[in-house]
């Protein structure tokens, strides 16, 4: 008896799982982007948040940081190598909270989802979701200074640290508010 | 004489850490002398020179220390790659600087790689966090 409700149970809640992944639009949106807190999150946050914004890991899957991981000493042209003990509670924390490691909600979901199975983008800003929903920004509001890459996501979302990302946080140095 | 004895354990605290990056630059400057037995201790003005020289670094642009640190060591900078703002070097007004030995240790030698492309040696190392800490 108690198997069967065990059972029951699971399946109910796998099914739940996938209609989450399922039906983004109805279920997702609103929902605020909560992630894993902690030692490991803040030696993420230090770690990997001294050159640009800590991007959530939300947003690529395993392989992408893997990948990014066994490339550090050229990271992007830069060096971002870590000491060992450093290095291990980071490739967990990323491999933890990946786009495939858990349902991921909301904006940021829908970019990891949107990444073709045989693809390993190191690049958030160059996965399809992603390009679709920035296409339309004109060139010089990127390149200006006060902004300077794409990449650089605080310059536009203004609470791109927590994670959220809805139109009505977006405010674009010289130019303002977003309205599509 | 509990105020004392925050007072004492304040002292020891500062030391101990003043103590860790004094103690990271004695180690530099033995190196330095086995490297070199010409060695004669390290200099502000060849690590201002090895702060301000530029390069064609990493990524392939001219650059130096200066570039993301700035000019005046008490200013705060910026990433010239990923625009994100950096706070002042300079210990005058930034006290949490060098004291932090792991943390000194890693961007001399990130930093050393993007500008030089290759490691800082013990004297150059030596002569640059000289220079940086008395600015
Ligand atoms: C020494 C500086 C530095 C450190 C440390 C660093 N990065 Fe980067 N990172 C860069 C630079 C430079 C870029 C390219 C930025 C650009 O093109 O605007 C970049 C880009 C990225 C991108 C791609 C952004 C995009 O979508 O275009 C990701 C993802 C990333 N870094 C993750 C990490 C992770 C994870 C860590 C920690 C292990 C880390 N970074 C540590 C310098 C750094
Ligand atoms: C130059 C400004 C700018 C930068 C930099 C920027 N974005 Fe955006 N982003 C926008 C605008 C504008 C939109 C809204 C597009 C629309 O809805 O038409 C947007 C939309 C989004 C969305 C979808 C939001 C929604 O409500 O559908 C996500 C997710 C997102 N950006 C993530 C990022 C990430 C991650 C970065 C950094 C790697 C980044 N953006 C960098 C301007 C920017
Ligand atoms: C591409 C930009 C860039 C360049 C060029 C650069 N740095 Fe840095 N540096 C950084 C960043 C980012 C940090 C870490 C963020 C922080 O601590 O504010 C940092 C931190 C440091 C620290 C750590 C200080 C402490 O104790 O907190 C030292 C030392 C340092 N840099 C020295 C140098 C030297 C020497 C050079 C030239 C060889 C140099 N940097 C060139 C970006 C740069």
């Amino acid at each position: 008896m108690k198997t069967i409700t065990y059972t029951l149970t699971l399946a109910a809640a796998l099914l739940a799982g996938n209609m989450l992944y399922a039906d983004d639009e109805r279920y997702e949106r609103g929902k605020p982007y909560m992630t894993e807190t902690g030692k490991a999150a803040t030696l993420y946050k230090t770690e990997c948040g001294a050159c640009h914004m800590a991007y959530q890991p939300e947003f690529l899957p395993k392989r992408s940081w893997k990948k990014m991981m066994q490339t550090l000493e050229n990271h992007f042209k830069t060096d971002a190598t870590l000491e060992k003990e450093e290095y291990a509670t980071i490739q967990a924390y990323l491999l933890r909270n990946a786009s495939d490691a858990k349902p991921v909600f909301g904006d940021i979901g829908k970019i990891g989802r949107k990444i073709p199975a045989d693809q390993t983008p190191l690049r958030i800003s160059e996965t399809p979701y992603f390009k679709k929903e920035h296409r339309e920004i004109p060139k010089r509001m990127i390149l200006q200074k006060e902004v300077k890459s794409i990449a650089n996501c605080a310059a536009c979302h203004t609470k791109a640290e927590q994670g959220n990302y809805s139109e009505h946080t977006i405010f674009i140095p010289n130019y303002g508010k977003w309205d599509d | 004489m509990k105020k004392t004895m925050i007072v004492l354990a304040l002292i020891a605290g500062t030391s101990l850490y003043g103590k860790t990056v004094d103690a990271y630059i004695n180690q530099l400057a033995a190196e330095a002398k086995q490297q070199n037995s010409a060695f004669q201790g390290f200099s502000a003005q060849r690590g201002k020179d090895i702060y301000f020289s530029k390069h064609i670094g990493k990524r392939g642009k001219e650059v130096s220390c200066a570039s993301c640190h700035t000019d005046n060591l008490r200013q705060g900078g910026e990433n010239i790659f990923t625009g994100k703002k950096i706070k002042p070097l300079s210990p005058s007004v930034n006290p949490k600087r060098f004291t932090d030995v792991k943390k000194v240790k890693k961007w001399l030698r990130r930093n050393f790689k993007d500008v030089y492309k290759r490691e800082g040696t013990a004297q150059e190392k030596g002569d640059v966090l000289l220079f940086m800490r008395s600015n």
